[in-house]
């Protein structure tokens, strides 16, 4: 087994509730000490899929591996993984201590080795001096940092964390989130991190999966999913994209000119023969705003949003509304006023074919 | 684990069995047509009933159980209605201290009760109805208590505020808004205080007397001094029917869940 | 003033029944415990501790109380055997199933406790359905001896008991969080240990209930045990019958006390043993 082997991987895993498909036969490798982040709506199977690589849930078919072993049958206490669960789920009878205890007893490491375990894992997730509070007695972010602990403390091939930042506020949650991957790196784990919060995946992961429907849409490096979003629903899920529908009007190797209701744009990257329909996606603050006249696609200013550090401008274009991002650089009045023409212009490799939703 | 699940269903299995199997052989041997019973019964007669019927002291005992259980369930009701509607709202040492009095009898061995209540009506010159009424009254109103607050607690108390806010004095506010949203509780409070009162034995073992007899007392004292007659089983399969009428007639007014929940 | 006046018209009523009918002659009873016996009167001169001392000194009495305990060990220990598969087994029905189950465990404690002591009167007695049909059998020619003896008692009570039992941990352990077992098992604790190390400890806030409650309602439960136990197996609730039976209310009064004593020494125990309250606030 080679050291880029992945540590978690899933073949045409399928998982089915009665009529309802959770996971659809889904395909997926996670390298050695990755962070990988199940990133989709409500309802989407991020869940279901983690908790078929914690064995909670047998697959309906398809194979689970775990650093290579097939573990599709295998109970979740016979697996080499640990979970930090959303609620955390710290046993309430049990101390700080006992709790992160837990899985080195089950593993029957020695008192005193278990002792000092527990107390180095309290120090990597600041928790110094709370080792023999209850859970009860911690707040909501202390107790997140103790199942942290007890998930770590065993060393654990994989690490599983479902939305475990789910319950914090935001100022918490970004704090934790910066810890998590700080420690995370420290200790080389494996973790698939399960999430709703595209930021969060974003900040988080090295990889990111986009799932929709038990189907998992795009699976990237994060500044790959962001910026070449293969379909209409990941360049909208992941941040605010504008859409413009058009025609393949000329070519230039893999460049092209689409027409669209506005005017015509360069793409850097169009598949396609002239004539073909396609969907652009372009992410708002890479939208520049010129002077009328100038080469881009006409709009007229409808109203405009200080946001402190960027200005939103919303504009009613031909082929229907546009949101541009302008970075307030420099101090003053915005440039533009409402009711203003202006011409939407962007770079070619900003402009990325969609494939446009299955869905109306 | 197989064998834990082994374990459970065998169990689960055993236990209903003796749990249920006694009664189960009492209502068939109420409609023995044998002088004593015989297992499994030649035919089925209703004679026992008729002798039931046929003798003074049962049916008067059984006519007596059911004032007794109509009368102190509705007092033990309204006055559980009362202290719930009450504490609801209340926190603090006092109304803790205030419930833990009003659900206390129900856990308080009711022996100890009874024979208290013996000595005081003894020492005031109680007579035996009252008496057990007001006995039962006790015994019966932490079940409508715990009812009711459990109600009250889960309404929302803007509805409450809502209704004063609109100009309804307490009183109205309780009539209009509180006790109709509420009364599902109130029934089954009452529900079982009745079946508690009609099936209560260690208070009424102390403070019945000569012509003042309740079913359960008549049957204890039948079995003890007269052996085990089959009438008793037809009196007991009536004391059964009349709960299982009871629980059924609430049941199509309250709901299942409500019943059960109230315990 | 119309705040307090309305609230004074609520909480009167039962708090005056609650005083008058309960507390109030519980502090006559224990009144009563402290005097002499009289012939004529409910009780004679006093205060005096005579009454209990008498019960402490006699080893009459003492026997009743090692009794009473024991039975009640009996029938806590099957009940908690019995009952945890059971209430085990309830709680991981489906909700409408495990509502199903929940009243037919509710019904049989509808039902009279005379009612269900006859049943097994009528099952165990030497006209009951055991010795009647091992008699049609041939297998035995006279009628067994099952009643009136503590084994009888045991199992009556514990019949009559145990949906209490069950009932109290099967909500128990529905409520439970199911993520509780699963992280012990993502900690790598089989199901054994999972039971022993999670489940069964957050359980005990229901164990504690049901055991308080089966104890309690052993402890007063004379007709049942008169019933099945007849005048050989008597507990110490038999004897404050019999001492009222005989009219000596401060002795009667005094073995009330004891009882409660009992009972409190007891719900104590058990509270300290299991120590139910360290499970609740949610982790
Ligand atoms: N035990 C179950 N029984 C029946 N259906 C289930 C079960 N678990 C999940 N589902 C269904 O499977 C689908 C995927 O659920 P899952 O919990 O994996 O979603 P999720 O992506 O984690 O959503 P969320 O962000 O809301 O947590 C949903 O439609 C859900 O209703
Ligand atoms: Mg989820």
């Amino acid at each position: 087994m080679s050291a880029d082997a992945p540590d978690v991987r899933l073949e045409k895993a399928r998982k089915t509730f009665g009529a309802v498909v959770a996971v659809d036969d889904i395909d997926l490798a996670i390298g050695r000490g990755t962070i990988f982040s199940l990133l989709g709506p409500s309802g989407c199977g991020k869940t279901t899929t983690l908790r078929l690589i914690a064995g909670f849930e047998q697959p309906t078919s398809g194979e689970v591996f775990i650093r290579g072993r097939r573990v599709t049958d295998v109970p979740p206490y016979k697996r080499d993984f640990s979970m930090v669960f959303q609620s955390y789920a710290l046993f309430p009878h049990l101390s700080v201590a006992d709790n992160v205890a837990f899985g080195l007893r089950m593993r029957r490491v020695g008192r005193a080795d278990r002792a000092a375990a527990v107390k180095e894992a309290l120090a990597l997730v600041k928790l110094d001096g709370f080792a023999d509070r209850f859970p009860r007695q911690l707040s909501g972010g202390q107790q997140q940092r103790v199942a942290l602990a007890r998930a770590i403390v065993v060393k654990p091939a994989v690490l599983l964390l479902d939305e475990p930042l789910g319950a914090l506020d935001k100022m918490l949650r970004e704090e934790m989130q910066v810890e998590l991957r700080e420690l995370q790196q420290r200790l080389g784990i494996t973790a698939v991190f399960v999430t709703h919060d595209q930021e969060e995946a974003l900040t988080l992961s090295d990889r990111v999966a986009v799932m929709r429907d038990g189907v998992i849409e795009q699976e990237g490096a994060p500044r790959a999913i962001y910026e070449k979003p293969l379909t209409e629903f990941v360049a909208g899920f992941l941040g605010a994209s504008n859409f413009f529908d058009g025609r393949i009007a000329a070519r230039d190797g893999a460049a092209a000119v689409v027409e669209t209701k506005g005017g015509a744009v360069r793409v850097a990257h169009a598949a396609g023969a002239v004539g073909d329909q396609v969907r652009l996606a372009v992410r708002p603050e890479r939208v520049r705003l010129l002077r009328p006249g100038s080469e881009g696609i006409v709009a007229q200013v409808r109203d405009i949003v200080y946001r402190g550090s960027v200005t939103h401008y919303y504009l009613d274009g031909a082929g229907g509304a546009i949101l541009a991002y302008s970075q307030n650089a420099s101090p003053g009045a915005s440039a533009w006023a409402v009711g203003d023409a202006v011409a939407c212009a962007w770079d070619a490799e900003s402009g990325v074919v969609v494939t446009p939703d299955r869905r109306p | 684990m197989r064998w834990g699940a082994w374990i459970r269903g065998l169990a689960t299995a055993l236990a209903f069995a003796v749990i249920l199997c006694p009664i189960l052989v009492v209502v068939l041997a109420a409609f023995s047509p044998t002088d004593y019973f015989v297992f499994p019964p030649p035919s089925l007669s209703l004679r026992w009933f008729a002798e039931f019927f046929r003798l003074d002291n049962m049916r008067n005992a059984f006519l007596l159980s059911l004032e007794l259980a109509l009368s102190s369930a509705c007092i033990a009701a309204t006055l559980g209605t009362f202290a719930a509607l009450h504490l609801a709202r209340r926190k603090g040492w006092v109304a803790a201290v205030l419930q833990a009095l009003f659900l206390a009898p129900l856990v308080f061995p009711t022996i100890i009760l009874g024979l208290a209540l013996l000595l005081l009506y003894k020492s005031v010159g109680m007579p035996p109805l009252p008496g057990l009424i007001l006995a039962h009254c006790v015994v019966g109103m932490p079940y409508c208590f715990r009812t009711v607050l459990g109600s009250v607690q889960s309404l929302d108390p803007a509805l409450e505020e809502a209704g004063q806010s609109l100009g309804a004095g307490p009183l109205r506010t309780l009539f209009l808004v509180t006790l109709p949203l509420v009364w599902p509780g109130v029934l089954s409070g009452w529900l079982f205080a009745f079946i508690v009162s009609f099936g209560e034995l260690n208070t009424a073992l102390f403070l019945t007397g000569p012509g003042v007899t309740t079913l359960p007392i008549e049957i204890f004292s039948y079995l003890q001094f007269q052996g085990s007659q089959l009438v008793i089983a037809a009196a007991s399969t009536l004391q059964i029917a009349l709960i299982i009428l009871m629980v059924a007639g609430i049941e199509r007014v309250v709901g299942l869940g409500r019943i059960i929940r109230s315990r | 003033m119309r705040r307090t006046l309305w609230a004074a018209a609520l909480l009167g009523p039962p708090l005056a029944v609650s005083l008058v009918l309960f507390v109030g002659p519980l502090v006559y009873l224990f009144h009563v415990s402290l005097h002499e016996a009289s012939q004529s009167e409910l009780y004679g001169p006093g205060p005096t501790l005579a009454n209990y001392a008498a019960i402490l000194a006699d080893p009459f009495y003492l026997t009743i109380i090692k009794r009473t305990l024991g039975t009640a060990a009996w029938i806590l220990g099957l009940a908690l055997l019995v009952g945890y598969p059971v209430a085990y087994f309830v709680a991981l029905l489906p909700p409408r199933r495990r509502a199903l189950v929940t009243l037919a465990l509710l019904f049989p404690l509808m039902v009279s406790n005379v009612v269900r002591a006859y049943g097994w009167v009528a099952i165990l007695g030497r006209r009951g359905v055991i010795n009647t049909s091992l008699r049609d059998l041939g297998v035995i020619d006279a009628p067994l001896d099952l009643l009136f003896n503590q084994e009888a008692v045991v199992v009556g009570l514990l019949t009559i008991l145990l949906p209490y039992m069950v009932i109290s941990i099967a909500n128990t352990l529905a409520a439970l969080d199911r993520r509780y077992e699963e992280a012990a098992q993502a900690l790598g604790a089989g199901p054994l240990r999972t039971f022993l190390h999670v489940t069964l400890p957050l359980s005990t806030p229901g164990v504690a209930s049901g055991l308080l409650l089966v104890f309690l309602l052993t402890l007063s439960a004379y007709v049942t045990i008169t019933l099945l136990g007849g005048p050989r197996s008597k507990l110490l609730v038999s004897l404050i019958f019999d001492s009222v039976v005989s009219f000596q209310w401060p002795l009667a009064a005094a073995l009330a006390f004891t009882l409660l004593a009992i009972a409190l020494a007891l719900t104590g125990l058990i509270l300290l043993v299991l120590r139910p309250q360290r499970v609740q606030g949610r982790g």
